[in-house]
C-alpha cells in the first residue's frame, strides 16, 4: 500500500507539470483551431530562461527564497509569454486565412528553428540548474517520504490552473476569450477584438508553458534542448484525453495522465508505461470522441 | 530539343566525373550527431577529427594530398542516418568513420559495404554488428560482450547476491543487459529486477520506487549518462543508497553536473580509459593539442576513439599507398598489428573487432572525479 500511495505521488508531480503545458496546448486550440506544436519548445525555452536569469541576477541572494523565486517565475512567464505573441504574429498570423494545415505546417517549422535556436545558444550539451537553490526537505506524510519540492510543485500548478480558471470564468476578458472561441465571427460582431484575444492566449498559454520548464529545471536539474519534444506530447496527449479546447479538461487530463504512467510502470511494466498511458487514450477516445470532459462544442447546442 | 537537353545532360555528368577523378584530396566521411539528443558527441568527434587531420596536412598530407574532412549529421536517428551515409557514399569518400550509437551504425553499415567504403564505428558496441561478415567495417571501441564480462566480474567483486538490471531497450543497453544477465545467471547470481525505461524523460521515480521494493544489493544501469544522472539525483532525494554500476554510454563528466556531487559518489562505471588516464605519448600529445585549439580538454571517449579510426585509416592509406577499398581492408585486417592509437594499442581480428582488454572499471569521488580502480 505504501508503494501505491508512493506511486501516487510520483505520477501526481509529474501530472502537474503535463497539465501546465496543457494548457497552453488547449487553449490555443479552443480559440484557433490550431495546434501549437512549437508549444513544447516553449516550454524548452523556459528552463533555459529560468537557468540563464537565475545564474546570471542570483535574485535568491538579494531577495530571499521565496521573492527570489517569485520574481524569477514572473520573469519567464513574461518573456515566453513575449516570445509566444511573437511566434503567432511571425508564423501563424500571416497564415490566419490559409487553410488550417498550412498553420500546422508553419508550427512544426517553427518547432524545429525553437529547438535549433537554443542549441546554437546553449550549445548541445546538458545544462544542469545549481543545486542549492531550493532547500531539499523531506516530509512525512503518513511514515512515507515525500520531498517538500514535489508537494510545492504540484500546488503551484494547482494555483496556476486555478487563477487561469478564475480569470477565464469570472472576468470579461476571460468571457471574450471564450466568445472568441466559440465564434469567432459572432465576437467580433458583438465588438470584440479577436486579434487582441488572440495575442492575449499566446500570452497565457507559452507562459505557463514557460512556467512548467522552470519548474522541471529546478526540480529534476537537468534541461537540454530536446527535452520539448517528450513533455509537449505528452502534454499534448493529456490535452486531448481531457478534451482539447477544454481548460478544466487539460487539467485533469494532464494529472490523470501522469497517475496512469506512474501505476502502470509499477503494476504493469515500465517498458510499457507509454503504451498503457496511450492505449487508455485510445478506450477513452471511443467511448467519449470528445475526450473526457467533451470539447466545450456540447455548450453551443 | 529532346537531344540538346540530353546532350547537356551528357556533359554535365561527364564533368561532374572528371571533376572526381581528378580530385585532389583524399575525402575521408564523419557520420556522427551533431544534433538530437547525442549533439555533444557529435560535435566533439568533429572537433577530435579536424584536429587530427590538421595535423596530417601540416606534416606533409597523405599520399601526396591533402586530407578533407567531410562531416554528415546523422542526429542520433536510425532514419536520418541512413539519408547521411546515402549523401557521404556518393561524396567520393574513401573511408567514413563513426557513428556513435549501435542502431545509428546499424542503418548505414550496408550503404556503406555496398559502396566499398571503409567504415571505422567509434562508439557502437553492439555485438551483431561485426557478426555480419561485412569485408569494410571495423570498430575502433570494444564489444558488449567484453563490456558484460568485466560488468559481471565486477558485480561478483563487490559482492552483490541480487541485483536489479535497467536498460533503455536501446541495442546497446539492451544487449549489454542481456549479456550480463545471463552470465550473472549462470553464477547464481539472482536478477530480482529487470526492465526497461525511456531515454529522454526526466522523472524516474516511478522506475525506482519500483525497483527499491525488489530490494536488490546493486543496480546495473546499461543506458546512457543523462538517465544515469537523473537516477542518481532521484535516489538519493528518496534516500535510497543502493550501488549503482553502469555502462560505458554513462562515462562523461556531464553525469556528474546532473546528478551532483553527492548523488554521484560511489557510482562505478565501466568504460574504456579516460582520455587523461591515457598513457602512450600519442594520447598526452593528442590531449595537449586539443586543449590547446579547443581551450577544454576532450570529454568523452568516444570522440577520442573516432580519432583513432580516423588514424588507423591515415595509417592504411599511408602503407599501403592507395584508397582501394580492398586493400585497405585487407590491410586492418590483417597487417595492422599495435599500432600505437590514442587508447591503447590496435589491431583488427577478421571480423573488424578490436582485439584486447580494454575496458576498465573507475569510481566517482566525493569531488566528483573519475578515479581509475586498480
Amino acid at each position: 500500500m505504501e508503494e501505491f500511495f508512493q506511486q501516487l505521488t510520483n505520477g501526481l508531480a509529474v501530472g502537474g507539470i503535463y497539465a501546465l503545458i496543457a494548457l497552453g496546448y488547449t487553449m490555443v486550440y479552443g480559440v484557433l483551431k490550431l495546434i501549437n506544436f512549437a508549444h513544447g519548445d516553449l516550454f524548452t525555452i523556459g528552463a533555459y530562461l529560468g537557468l540563464t536569469l537565475l545564474t546570471s541576477m542570483s535574485l535568491m541572494d538579494s531577495l530571499g527564497v521565496f521573492f527570489g523565486l517569485l520574481l524569477l517565475v514572473l520573469m519567464v512567464m513574461g518573456l515566453v509569454g513575449l516570445i509566444g505573441v511573437l511566434l503567432d504574429q511571425i508564423a501563424y498570423k500571416p497564415l490566419r486565412q490559409s487553410p488550417r494545415l498550412s498553420a500546422v505546417v508553419s508550427a512544426l517549422g517553427a518547432s524545429i528553428v525553437f529547438q535549433n535556436a537554443v542549441m546554437l545558444i546553449y550549445g548541445a550539451r546538458f545544462q544542469v540548474y545549481p543545486q542549492d537553490i531550493l532547500p531539499r526537505i523531506v516530509i512525512n506524510i503518513f511514515g512515507m517520504p515525500v520531498p517538500l519540492i514535489r508537494i510545492m510543485i504540484l500546488m503551484a500548478s494547482i494555483f496556476m490552473m486555478g487563477a487561469l480558471y478564475f480569470f477565464i470564468q469570472r472576468t470579461k476578458v476571460g468571457t471574450a476569450i471564450r466568445a472568441a472561441a466559440e465564434d469567432q465571427g459572432a465576437a467580433r460582431l458583438m465588438g470584440i477584438d479577436v486579434n487582441r484575444v488572440i495575442m492575449l492566449v499566446f500570452l497565457i498559454g507559452p507562459a505557463l508553458g514557460g512556467a512548467a520548464g522552470l519548474m522541471v529545471g529546478l526540480y529534476y536539474g537537468q534541461i537540454n534542448f530536446t527535452m520539448g519534444w517528450i513533455y509537449g506530447l505528452k502534454a499534448f496527449t493529456a490535452a486531448i484525453l481531457g478534451g482539447i479546447g477544454n481548460i478544466p479538461g487539460a487539467m485533469v487530463g494532464g494529472i490523470l495522465l501522469g497517475v496512469i504512467e506512474a501505476l502502470g510502470a509499477a503494476y504493469i511494466s515500465i517498458a510499457w508505461k507509454d503504451a498503457i498511458a496511450f492505449f487508455v487514450l485510445i478506450l477513452i477516445l471511443i467511448f467519449r470522441p470528445t475526450g473526457l470532459l467533451g470539447e466545450r462544442v456540447a455548450e453551443k447546442i | 530539343m529532346i537531344r540538346k537537353a540530353l546532350f547537356l545532360f551528357v556533359a554535365v555528368c561527364m564533368a561532374f566525373a572528371v571533376q572526381s577523378v581528378s580530385a585532389d584530396t583524399v575525402k575521408i566521411g564523419l557520420m556522427g550527431p551533431m544534433t538530437g539528443p547525442w549533439a555533444s558527441e557529435g560535435q566533439e568527434m568533429k572537433q577530435v577529427l579536424d584536429l587530427l587531420a590538421e595535423d596530417v596536412n601540416e606534416n606533409g598530407g597523405l599520399i601526396g594530398k591533402k586530407v578533407e574532412i567531410i562531416a554528415q549529421d546523422d542526429a542520433g536517428d536510425p532514419r536520418q542516418a541512413s539519408l547521411a551515409a546515402n549523401r557521404l557514399s556518393t561524396m567520393d569518400i574513401v573511408a567514413v568513420v563513426g557513428t556513435y550509437g549501435s542502431s545509428i551504425t546499424e542503418a548505414t553499415q550496408n550503404i556503406y559495404d555496398e559502396s566499398q567504403i571503409i567504415q571505422v564505428a567509434n562508439g557502437s558496441t553492439a555485438i551483431r554488428l561485426t557478426e555480419k561478415g561485412l569485408k569494410y567495417f571495423f570498430r575502433t571501441c570494444p564489444r558488449d560482450d567484453e563490456q558484460g564480462r568485466v560488468g559481471a566480474q565486477t558485480i561478483k567483486d563487490l559482492g552483490f547476491k541480487k541485483v536489479a538490471i535497467l536498460h533503455d531497450n536501446t541495442s546497446y543497453a539492451k544487449g549489454l543487459a542481456d549479456e550480463a544477465k545471463a552470465l550473472l545467471e549462470k553464477d547464481n547470481i539472482s536478477i530480482v529486477f529487470y526492465e526497461a525505461l525511456t531515454p529522454g524523460e526526466r522523472d524516474y521515480n516511478a522506475i525506482l520506487t519500483k525497483m527499491k521494493s525488489s530490494k536488490p544489493d546493486g543496480v546495473f544501469f546499461t543506458g546512457y549518462y543523462p538517465e544515469a544522472g537523473l537516477l542518481l539525483r532521484q535516489k538519493s532525494e528518496m534516500g535510497w543508497n543502493v550501488p549503482f554500476i553502469g555502462g560505458d554510454a554513462t562515462n562523461h563528466p556531464d553525469l556528474v553536473k546532473i546528478a551532483g556531487k553527492k548523488s554521484a559518489e560511489g557510482f562505478y562505471f565501466l568504460t574504456a580509459p579516460l582520455p587523461k588516464d591515457l598513457d602512450t605519448p600519442e594520447a598526452k600529445k593528442f590531449v595537449a593539442d586539443f586543449q590547446k585549439k579547443y581551450e577544454a580538454p576532450p570529454n568523452s571517449i568516444y570522440a577520442v576513439l573516432s580519432g583513432d579510426g580516423f588514424r588507423v585509416i591515415v595509417e592504411a592509406i599511408k602503407s599501403t599507398k592507395s584508397t582501394d577499398p580492398d586493400k585497405l581492408a585487407d590491410f586492418l585486417h590483417k597487417k595492422l598489428t599495435d599500432f600505437p592509437g590514442l587508447t591503447g594499442k590496435i589491431s583488427f581480428n577478421d571480423k573488424g573487432d578490436r582485439i584486447g582488454e580494454v575496458y576498465r572499471v573507475y569510481r566517482v569521488d566525493g569531488e566528483g572525479n573519475f578515479v581509475l580502480q586498480p
